[in-house]
């Protein structure tokens, strides 16, 4: 029981390390969002096994609708695709 | 496997999230990866914090109605960091927006997103 | 003295009436008229609080130590416990305050007469402004301090990218940007002091780092230091900062940088007062905060040497006379403390003066305050030149006025500590400030002016009442704590006395 939560909390782990670095090697800007929300979920994960779970719920929430959502919003009043030049 | 407890997995990953979010926001053109790295910066910050807190094998620490006042100081987590990151995440959603409406207007003023291109220095 | 053992009225009042107009104002949005009226009248009610108010506690959580016998303990020669979110307002709060609350009531006078466009969110910034350095100057629990210098940054950017040139905006940006590393420095920092001693409020850690033996764990205060220097150095604009800062104060209106150096001063103060009484016993402490004021006074001064702008001058004069706060603070005695926060006072009074006029200037001159543009004010506007060679005499410490007494304070507080090398520095800082400003105000003001370009100033300048009058106020005020310093001493007296003697007191 607590090795299979522990194994969770290892893949939560490197969830967070892998969707950061991905999401700053995307060149789609929109889809470097969409991972930060995914990344969001697994630190909440890791909120929540730290025991603190009032702060993973609201890093649930933050994290994959609000944090993004600025994001998403400004992309779209720019530009999508990073400059190549 | 290694065995390492659940608290210094969590500084482990807070330390990857920081450092990989001052690099980005150093070393990445586009502003908006730079916002995206700035949000990651401020995630590992509320990682480091809310570790900082854990106890091995503590509790949550909410005193449930019939839990044991006396038990529950020894064994419930501690609430220092975790106090302070509720407050974090709200300073830095209000942070990204700020950032996100400046990073709009210097690209109506410029027509590009590349921190070399827009943040020049020349003064007016 | 007079502390009021209950929970003090006037102190939520001072945060909670600028916040509310903040949130009026900015729904009025353009309804110059009505925005005018509710700002001045809650810039005057906040300046009366912040005079009339006695002096005491208030306590948003928790309450003051009860002894066995029902009295309150929070007297200075008795450790109390206090375990809550605290204000604190004494006679340093009250003089810093009631100063800024003047400032706030002319920049508003100002600000309505000279913009018209999105005036309400405009002022709303500016209130807010003032709410961070007043929670600030008041706390006494680091949870209110960091959430008032993360506000304050925040604010900062706001209040330079609503000047709306481009410059500003990129300064905004980049200020914001390293509000990131800032504010997580100073949240980490607040972290590591809850973490070790388990305490919100600052006179229960400095209680309990005084009475327990922290052992191996004494690394851990380092690094709370030097992430609480971060914020210090961001929050004041010192030497790492210094050219994001000098960017914020050059590109905001001029009259918004009235506030903006009012702010940045009193939060170096609060926060410098706040490491002292926290970190003073620690080695090195005070003497990284004293290699960090030097360096950020000589940059400061040579950079103002080589403009050729008035705005950049006088940025580059406040980042380096902001070194000459935090030098007096960070000799950490008794003298240097009267001296850095005289020093605090002075410097907002003089340069909110010279402020005021460089907005005149561009007011009249459309736009541009070159020092190779014109020439002549003086005979347009005798008045303007006369209060713009008073107020470069007051920065630059000559006698009659404020600026010459803190200035002889600090150097007889670095001689006293040995350290005639920083006296140097300091002498250096009122000579150069000196030539600087009048090289810019001989070229601007006093030289003939040229006569080919005519477009450039036309006819006789007709200062708006308001500015004169709030010109007049400043150089009063400056005129007065030159020749009677001890009015001033007699606020800050006290405050010097308990960082030195009785640093868990707030």
């Amino acid at each position: 029981m607590i090795d299979a939560f522990m194994t969770v909390a290892y893949l939560m782990v490197v969830g967070v390390t892998i969707g950061a670095i991905a999401a700053l090697l995307q060149k789609d800007l929109l889809r470097a969002a969409y991972i930060t929300g995914a990344e969001s979920i697994a630190l909440a994960f890791l909120f929540h096994a730290l025991l603190a779970p009032d702060l993973g719920l609201t890093q649930a929430i933050v994290g994959t609708v609000l944090m993004p959502g600025i994001i998403i919003l400004a992309i779209l009043k720019t530009r999508r695709h990073e400059e190549s030049d | 496997m290694i065995e390492i407890s659940l608290q210094l997995l969590g500084f482990i990953a807070a330390t990857v999230l920081v450092v990989v979010g001052i690099a980005g926001m150093l070393y990445l053109d586009n502003l908006i990866k730079k916002l995206i790295a700035f949000t990651l910066l401020s995630d590992g910050v509320n990682l480091a914090l809310v570790s900082l807190g854990y106890v091995q094998g503590g509790i949550v620490p909410i005193l449930e109605p019939d839990a044991s006042i006396f038990e529950f100081p020894n064994e419930a987590a501690l609430i220092f960091g975790p106090g302070i990151v509720l407050t974090n995440i709200v300073i830095g959603v209000s942070t990204t927006a700020i950032l996100a409406a400046l990073i709009v207007v210097l690209y109506r003023r410029y027509g590009s997103l590349k921190a070399s291109k827009v943040l020049k220095g020349d003064r007016e | 003295m007079n502390e009021a053992v209950t929970n003090l009225w006037s102190v939520p009042l001072l945060i909670i009436i600028p916040i509310l107009t903040a949130i009026l104002v900015n729904l009025l949005y353009n309804k110059t008229k009505a925005i005018r009226a509710i700002s001045v009248g809650a810039s005057i009610a906040v300046l009366a609080i912040a005079v009339l108010s006695p002096y005491g506690f208030h306590w948003f959580a928790g309450h003051p130590a009860v002894n066995s016998d029902g009295t309150y303990t929070f007297t200075a020669s008795v450790f109390s416990w206090k375990l809550s979110l605290e204000y604190y307002y004494g006679p340093l709060q009250q003089i810093l305050i009631g100063l800024m609350s003047l400032l706030l009531l002319f920049t508003v006078l100002i600000a309505t007469k000279s913009l018209s466009k999105n005036l309400g969110p405009y002022l709303a910034i500016i209130f807010l402004t003032y709410v961070s350095a007043a929670a600030v100057l008041m706390t006494n629990d680091f949870y209110h301090l960091w959430i008032a210098v993360e506000l304050g940054s925040l604010l900062v950017a706001g209040l330079v990218a609503s000047s709306g040139t481009a410059y500003a905006q990129k300064a905004a940006l980049k200020y914001t940007f390293f509000s990131a590393l800032a504010g997580s420095g100073l949240a980490i920092s607040l972290g590591l002091i809850l973490g070790l001693t388990g305490y919100v409020n600052i006179t229960d850690a400095i209680h309990f780092l005084m009475s327990n033996d922290l052992g191996g764990m004494y690394a851990v205060l380092y690094v709370a230091f030097a992430f609480l220097t971060l914020a210090w150095v961001y929050a004041g604009g010192l030497v790492p900062v210094h050219p994001l800062k000098s960017d914020v104060y050059r590109s905001a209106f001029p009259h918004g940088t009235v506030l903006l150096q009012t702010q940045s001063k009193l939060m170096l103060v609060a926060i410098g007062i706040v490491m002292l009484r926290l970190f003073g016993s620690l080695p090195f402490a005070t003497d990284v905060m004293l290699v960090i004021s030097v360096l950020t006074m000589i940059f400061g001064v040579v950079m103002a040497l080589i403009q050729t702008d008035l705005r950049w001058i006088l940025a580059y004069l406040i980042v380096s006379h902001s070194g000459l706060v935090t030098v007096g603070l960070s000799l950490g005695t008794y003298r240097g403390i009267v001296g850095g926060i005289f020093q605090a006072l002075n410097d907002v009074i003089y340069m909110s003066i010279l402020l005021i006029c460089c907005e005149m200037l561009l007011y009249f001159g459309k736009g541009s305050t070159s020092i190779k543009f014109g020439g002549g004010v003086a005979k347009k506007s005798p008045w303007l030149a006369a209060f713009a060679v008073l107020g470069a005499m007051a920065a630059s410490g000559i006698p009659p006025f404020n600026g010459f007494q803190s200035e002889l304070i600090l150097l007889q507080a670095a001689l006293e500590q040995g350290l005639p090398e920083v006296a140097a520095v300091i002498l250096m800082v009122s000579v150069s400030t000196f030539v600087a400003l009048f090289r810019a105000i001989y070229s601007i003001f006093l030289k003939p002016e040229p006569e080919k370009t005519s477009e450039s100033y036309v006819g006789r300048f007709k200062m708006p009442d308001v500015v004169f009058i709030s010109l007049v106020v400043l150089l009063s005020i400056s005129l007065i704590l030159g020749v009677y310093p001890q009015l001033a001493f007699s606020f800050i007296n006290e405050s010097a006395l308990k960082v030195v003697l009785v640093p868990w007191v707030p």
